[in-house]
């Protein structure tokens, strides 16, 4: 943990808080044009946020304690996971706190109080979208886990920044496990990021945005980028992991050059917005399902994740 | 004082605190006194405490305190002996009693019995891990089960806890059979009881697996594991509060500890598949206490599935240590048990503490259903507390002493998965993901509870007027919980310990696993994990949303909203809101159980055994009271005639002059010399 680590750790923190609403206002253009809307512009999310933090907090009388900490809790563990992952650099800025599976365990932090907080006021779609958050991530979760450990057996380690540097480097073969890792990855992360068939715990259609229905003001401001900012970190981990490449190298004495982070973050934004931009596509051509078919589709990114271990195991 | 010594003054102390109930006198007719429960109390408190210290001192010490009594015995030597692994496992029990007992100091006084079995049950716990002798052992092991029993069965007027207790007694039996049959079979070979002789026993490869077998299903019974598990929720919820904590936060461990001791330490390990059976069994466990605790609506059942699900994590790390041993790499062996210890302490910690959070609200509310609780995180906030901190411990979610201990086995997972032996490179990584699995269920069990029980509408007159338990309960809850957290934070000087204990007990040289505030597994290059310095960065980024809201004038109300309420109900789309309309615990689980339907046919298959169980229990005292009768018929009322009838006959010898018996001693000492007389054959 050096200080330029801590230093690019703070930069990564400060970039994606920020730079979260811009892309989730992209979807939101995406899908007005896919829907042949005019939308709304660009910025819209960061007014919404603005005009939110300007409003009083209205709070269900059940609610107690862990209601009120679940908004700062969720922002602050998504912004831990961001000192994390290799964004800008093929290191992990804070390599010493944690590894791939400390960053998976995070995601699950703000879960486990999301969910409480849907519980704690007594609403019925808060209770119905805590349940159903967390039963995506029991669907979900062992993808997460499968495609981690066999990234980790075909680098060796579980250590983020040893996995961005072996794939940037092209030290790793880019096989078939590879491949099929990425693509499961890529479907977990589409489904982690409540995108539109697979929005169900705060499905705004038939949920009233369930947990998130008791929520008002600052309070719904803060609980908003928190979400914003995990399909962000999201991305970045899938990038991170499987397309690490232009990211600077930061090993061995190599200098952090301004030209070498400006070319580092125009590649991630445009990694980002690649991503965000066949995630809003592939959202807004597909139907809303039904909320008990989806382990069916969850079965599917389980047979990718199963497929590219068999592959691993194949040495293919 | 000698670290033996002073673990003997333990088990002296639990004794005194059991008779304490006893000697103190009652101070009501049902045998209750304040005076001897707090006796009694205070008594195990210190017993454990002094445990505690006895297993620090013995862990310090170079050598292996040990102590010697009756060295020629027809069953071996008496020996006490407080190496690595035993002194880990006194400590682990002294750790939890202190809990416990300061705990049982704010229950409602139980009948004095409770606290002499609790107190018994203590000392057998202690005994069983200290001692180096088979026979011995299973003395004490049978004594363990005994007390427990007792215990399981103190409302011996509920019948259903009766025939609960006997489905445990008769699975515990069952197991202890097996430990018997395995020991017996060593006995044979080696002639001795004695646990030094036994490892330096020679024993055939046949033979050897065919201990394991036995010995590994034995304990396995005992802690719980599939398909071994199904006695554990009933005698989990029929125990008192304070038992149920002592039952699954302890009385397990020694279960695992005796496969510990007799699979790897007496047998020594040499073939892979024992490694690969236990973390068959391991898995097993995990997924079907994750499923199985999800839709249950007891909350101490809720709680008694979890541990078989923990039991299995431990299984995971005990089986990767054995498979590191058969296989040569003491790295592995190291990783795969410290995970396993470490677990073993973390789920003793937190299962405690939850079990006695259960514990409380069941006492303020007299239910255990979850359905008709609710709401209870107002009316009780220090419990409430403490019971999240158990929660997200158990859920290993981080920085809590559960996420260490899975992160632990999660990389000796990914070292396992490199050995050359394919059927591990095949194998471990699926484990993995079940275990994955396993921990997104236990996300979803203790949201779940937490949530039905402290949050949203009280759904019982009983949970709405409920009230925050006595200090002593709380104190108790507050020190498990403490001991929670600094079990995480704590993990980069606590993991070498850990370390050095499995290293000692698998006679390797020990491996670094942390350096300053990182831990890491064995491999500095496979991983690194800070919990410290993950605690401080959150807490600091906490900073982050709160000055951001403070830049925008805070939580506080503007002069304009100000006659607007703040606080009003929650949202029912306009309707006025009812308790009702809040999620019940009853629907929260019914996605997965959809879902995942397959899997709850074990629990149907396993209701059967259950079922018959019980009801050959109750014939049996059918039985009983049927035969009672016929006994009198033919034993008891004939031999009472005939007695009566001989009485009669003596009575006419027995005329009351004092000639008459002069005649009768003349007549014994005539008829005593002719017999003399005749035998030396004049």
């Amino acid at each position: 943990m050096t200080a330029t680590g801590i230093l690019m750790g703070l930069l990564q923190a400060a970039l994606l808080l920020f730079l979260a609403p811009l892309f989730s206002g992209f979807s939101r253009v995406i899908r007005a044009k896919v829907q042949s809307r005019q939308g709304p512009p660009l910025t819209q999310n960061y007014r919404d946020l603005v005009k939110l933090m300007k409003r009083q907090q209205v709070v269900s009388d059940q609610a107690g304690w862990i209601f009120r900490f679940t908004p700062y809790l969720s922002l602050a563990s998504m912004l831990l996971a961001t000192l994390l992952i290799p964004i800008l650099i093929t290191q992990s800025p804070l390599g010493a706190a944690g590894d791939l599976i400390l960053v998976v365990y995070l995601f699950a932090l703000p879960r486990f109080f999301f969910a409480l907080a849907g519980l704690e006021t007594g609403n019925t779609f808060g209770g119905i979208g805590s349940r159903r958050e967390l039963f995506m991530g029991v669907l979900v979760e062992p993808v997460l886990l499968l495609v981690v450990f066999v990234m980790a057996l075909l680098v060796g380690s579980t250590n983020l920044g040893t996995i961005s540097q072996s794939v940037a480097a092209g030290v790793l073969p880019l096989t078939m496990a590879f491949w099929l890792s990425l693509a499961a990855f890529a479907f977990a992360t589409f489904i982690e990021m409540g995108k539109l068939p697979f929005d169900m715990g705060e499905a705004e259609q038939e949920l009233q945005e369930g947990p998130l229905a008791e929520y008002s003001g600052r309070a719904l401001a803060m609980m908003k980028w928190g979400i914003y900012l995990k399909q962000l970190v999201l991305v970045a981990l899938f990038i991170a992991i499987f397309l690490p490449f232009g990211s600077m190298v930061a090993t061995g004495g190599s200098p952090i050059t301004p030209i070498g982070f400006a070319l580092a973050l125009i590649a991630f934004l445009l990694k980002a917005i690649l991503f965000y931009f066949i995630v809003g596509v592939l959202e807004n051509i597909m139907a809303r399902m039904r909320f008990m078919k989806v382990s069916a589709a969850a079965w599917l990114a389980l047979g990718a994740a199963v497929l590219s271990f068999v592959f691993y195991l194949a040495k293919v | 004082m000698d670290p033996i010594q002073l673990f003997l003054l333990a088990v002296v102390i639990y004794g005194l605190a059991a008779l304490a109930g006893w000697l103190i006198p009652a101070s009501n007719r049902a045998g209750e006194t304040n005076l001897a429960r707090q006796v009694g109390g205070w008594l195990s408190l210190l017993a454990s405490a002094i445990a505690v210290l006895s297993a620090a001192l013995a862990l310090g010490s170079a050598s292996t305190p040990t102590l010697l009594l009756f060295p020629i015995d027809p069953f071996g030597s008496f020996i006490l002996q407080l190496d690595a692994l035993s002194a880990f496992l006194v400590g682990l029990i002294g750790l939890v009693g202190v809990g416990t007992s300061l705990y049982s100091l704010g229950c409602d006084p139980y009948h004095a019995s409770v606290n002499f079995f609790a107190n018994i049950f203590m000392a057998a716990m202690l005994l069983v891990v200290t001692i180096a002798n088979t026979f011995y052992f299973l003395v004490f092991w049978e004594l363990m089960t005994l007390v427990s029993y007792f215990l399981v069965i103190w409302q011996t007027e509920n019948e259903k806890s009766v025939r609960t207790g006997y489905v445990y007694m008769l699975v515990a039996h069952a197991g202890a059979a097996l430990i018997m049959v395995a020991f017996l079979l060593l006995y044979y070979q080696a002639d001795s009881f004695n646990f030094d002789v036994l490892r330096q026993t020679w024993l055939s490869p046949g033979l050897k697996n065919l201990v394991f077998i036995l010995a590994f299903l034995g304990f396995g019974a005992k802690a719980g594991m599939v398909p071994l598990h199904f006695w554990t929720p009933g005698a989990y919820s029929a125990a008192p509060n304070h038992i149920s904590a002592l039952m699954a936060g302890v009385m397990k461990k020694t279960a695992v500890y005796g496969i510990l001791r007799v699979c790897v330490d007496l047998l020594g390990v040499q073939v892979w598949w024992w490694g690969f059976l236990v973390l068959l069994f391991g898995v097993i466990s995990i997924v079907v206490g994750a499923y199985y605790a999800l839709v249950e609506r007891d909350i101490k059942r809720i709680l008694a599935y979890s541990s078989v699900e923990n039991v299995g994590i431990i299984l995971m790390g005990v089986g990767i240590g054995m498979l590191g041993l058969a296989e040569k790499l003491p790295a592995l062996a190291i990783l795969g048990f410290l995970a396993a210890l470490y677990h073993t302490l973390n789920h003793a910690f937190f299962k405690g503490l939850l079990f006695l959070g259960a514990g409380s609200l069941i006492d303020q509310t007299g239910t255990q259903n979850l359905n008709q609780l609710g709401g209870l995180g107002r009316r009780m906030p220090w419990t409430a507390l403490a019971f999240l901190v158990g929660a997200l411990a158990v859920a290993a979610i981080p920085p809590f002493n559960g996420f260490v201990s899975e992160w632990f086995t999660y990389q000796a997972f990914l070292s396992a998965s490199q050995t050359p032996q394919f059927a591990m490179r095949v194998f471990i990584p699926l484990f993995a993901v079940l275990m994955g699995l396993g921990g997104a269920l236990a996300v979803m069990v203790y949201i779940k509870v937490y949530g039905s029980a402290f949050s949203g509408p009280a759904h019982s007159q009983p949970a709405a007027v409920a009230h925050e338990s006595p200090q002593p309960k709380l104190a108790a809850m507050g020190y498990l919980a403490l001991g929670c957290l600094t079990l995480g934070l704590a993990s980069p000087l606590i993991a070498p310990w850990i370390a050095y204990i499995a290293a000692r007990f698998a006679r390797l040289a020990p491996v670094p696993v942390a350096s300053g505030w990182i831990v890491f597994p064995a491999a500095p290059a496979q991983a690194a994990l800070s919990i410290p310095l993950v605690a401080v960065l959150l807490l600091a980024l906490l900073l982050v949303p709160a000055l951001l809201i403070a830049a925008y004038g805070g939580n506080r109300v503007s002069q304009k909203m100000k006659n607007i309420r703040s606080d009003v109900d929650p949202w029912s789309c306009g309707y006025g809101y009812k308790a009702f309309m809040s999620v019940s615990a009853n629907s929260y689980d019914q996605p997965v159980k959809v879902a995942f339907q397959p899997i709850y046919w074990l629990r149907t298959l396993m209701d059967e055994p259950i079922r018959r169980i019980s009801a050959f229990s109750q014939r049996a005292l059918q039985v009983i009271r049927q035969s009672e009768p016929v006994v009198e018929m033919v034993v008891t009322r004939p031999t009472q005639r005939v007695v009566e009838t001989a009485g009669q006959w003596i009575q006419a010898l027995q005329t009351g002059d004092i000639r008459v018996y002069c005649f009768y001693i003349i007549l014994t000492l005539a008829v005593l010399l002719i017999a003399i007389f005749g035998r030396s054959g004049l």
